[in-house]
Parts: C-alpha cells; structure tokens; sequence
C-alpha cells in the first residue's frame, strides 16, 4: 500500500492561526460565564425588575426599565441617533439651493393640510402619555417626523428652518444631560428620580417624577433627529 | 381562536418573505417588506408587547420603508 504524501506548500499564516486562537478563546470565556450564572441570576433578572417598577409610580412597567432602570443606555442611544443624523447631513447636504421638487397632486396638498395637526397631535399624545400607555418618545418623535415627511413631500416650498431644529436638539440634549446630573447631586446617582414619585398617584398624568420628563425630551430630540434626515434625504432625492 | 391568528399571521409571515428576496423588482420587494413590518405588528400585539408593536409599526414599517423607496427613486436615476 503506498501511502499518499500530502505536501503542504501553503503553510496558515500566523495571524489566521492566532486569529482562531483569540476566537476560541473568546467563545470558551463565553460559553465559561453563560454556565455559571445560567440557573438562577439570568432567569430572575426581569423578575427582580418588574417587582422594583411600583416603587416608580409608573404604569407603565417597560417605561419604567428603558427610562429609568436604563436611563443612561438611553442616553447612549440618542447619542448614537444624533451622529447617524450627523452622517447623513455631513454626507448628503448640498448648499445649493437649485432643489426642483416636482409639483405634487392637489389631493395630496389638501389631505396634507388636514392631516398634519392630527399626525402632530398624536404624536404629542403618545409621547407625553409615554409612562401611562405604550408608546413614548421614541414612537411619537418618529411620528411627528412622519408629518414633517408629508408636508416635504406634498408642498414644494415647505422646509424645516434648520435653526429651530438646532435650537430644539441642543435644548433637549443639554436638559437631558442636566436632569440626570441633579439627580447626581440631589440622590448620588445618575438620572436618579428626585422628584415626588409617589405610589398612590399611580396612572395619574402627574406621576412617576422625572421619567415622564425625560421621555418628552427623547420624544423632542428625535422628533427633530429624524426630520433633519428625513429633510436631506428629500433635498439631495431631488437635487441630482 | 388566538391560536389559529397566530398560526395564520406566522404562516402568511413566511411566505410574505419568501415573496419579498425573490421578486424581480426592487420597489415590489420594499413594498413587501413594509407587510412583513406589518404582520410582526400583529403578532408582537397578540403576545402582549404593545410597546414592541408601536415601535415597529412606526419605524420598521413606517420610516425605514419610506427611507428605501426614497434611496431606491435615487438609485433609478442613476442606473
């Protein structure tokens, strides 16, 4: 029997072999925590949340945990919103001004017309009403963005003045930043709830301290984050 | 009855995907990505996430559909 000689002209480079190692190390490290603290610790986790929620005053548990139990995961996420909107300005904003939107329908300007304040409206609504119902500044800053959209793509002359948007952006950041560093002062901790918050107002428009707040200023700052987008997307669309 | 909306809105979910990676048109395949947004709505409202729900009907079959249709109209003019 002749065995079959396998030459290996093509030796694995170093880095593939060591980038390998690191992999498996780090899945090993991974796999090491997942089975410590698999039976008890994870599984509770929510648990342990959702038994601190009444001491918030809010009704809205969820509210509760991405507001306040995360306030500063919050914090990070609107930072990451603003440098996304940030991108698309730095990339997309042209200075000439020659933007030729095609004249849209006469349905379209009138339904626009009639369905802005409502659009608005609701978005307000569910953003103030954040800590009480599902919703939250999230869902109604988009949904106001969504209006701003309808009169951008429905009335040719329509623009969003891009001072108020900055004025709005650095009111809600500034005051975000702000809030959680009273409550440093006040409490030492972070965005913590230095307000009255107490339990018998439960459901009430009044309640749970800081948390409705701080969710209309996420609800203002990404109101105006996502118009901004919106806005260049619309000028540079019909630019080229 | 809850069982059979699930079902139904699970099994509609699959084949409106399958439908959305192999049409031909782009803006037919946006279109129906923007009902796989929608039919993820019904079934995070039936398991009892309406938060979940309102954010994904805002954004992911709101905004985020209107953003491709408008780098999509982009696209167009440059082919």
């Amino acid at each position: 029997m002749s065995v079959k000689k396998i030459s290996l002209k093509r030796e694995l480079p170093t880095t593939t072999l060591s980038g390998f190692a690191l992999s498996g190390l780090l899945v090993l490290t991974i796999l090491n925590i997942l089975l410590q603290n698999m039976p008890s610790k994870i599984q509770t986790a929510g648990d342990a949340l959702l038994k601190l929620n009444a001491t918030e005053g809010v009704a809205n548990a969820v509210t509760t945990v991405v507001v306040f139990f995360r306030g500063f995961d919050t914090l990070g996420e609107i930072a990451v919103l603003f440098i996304a909107s940030l991108g698309i300005g730095l990339m997309l904003h042209s200075n000439s001004k020659c933007n030729i939107k095609a004249e849209s329908n006469f349905m379209l300007q009138t339904a626009s017309k009639l369905l802005f304040p409502i659009i608005l409206l609701f978005g307000t609504y569910v953003m103030i009403y954040g800590h009480l119902s599902p919703g939250g500044g999230f869902q109604g800053g988009v949904i106001i963005a969504s209006g701003v959209l309808l009169l951008l793509i429905s009335h040719k002359a329509f623009e969003v003045p891009h001072s108020v948007i900055v004025a709005l952006e650095t009111f809600a950041g500034v005051s975000y930043v702000l809030i959680g560093l009273i409550g440093l002062l006040v409490l030492d901790v972070f965005l913590g709830n230095f307000l009255p918050h107490d339990i018998s107002q439960m459901g009430l428009l009044l309640s749970g301290g800081i948390i409705p707040l701080v969710y209309i200023i996420v609800g203002i700052k990404v109101g105006s984050e996502m118009s901004m987008i919106v806005q260049n997307l619309i000028q540079r669309d019909h630019d080229v | 009855m809850t069982g059979l909306i699930i079902l139904v809105t699970f099994i509609g979910l699959v084949i409106v995907s399958l439908a959305a990676i192999t049409q031909k048109k782009l803006a037919d395949s946006i279109i129906l990505f923007m009902g796989v947004g929608l039919g993820s709505v019904v079934l995070f409202f039936i398991f009892k996430a309406p938060d979940v729900a309102l954010t994904e009907a805002v954004i992911g079959a709101g905004i985020s559909s209107l953003i491709f249709l408008m780098a999509l109209k982009h696209l167009g003019e440059q082919k």
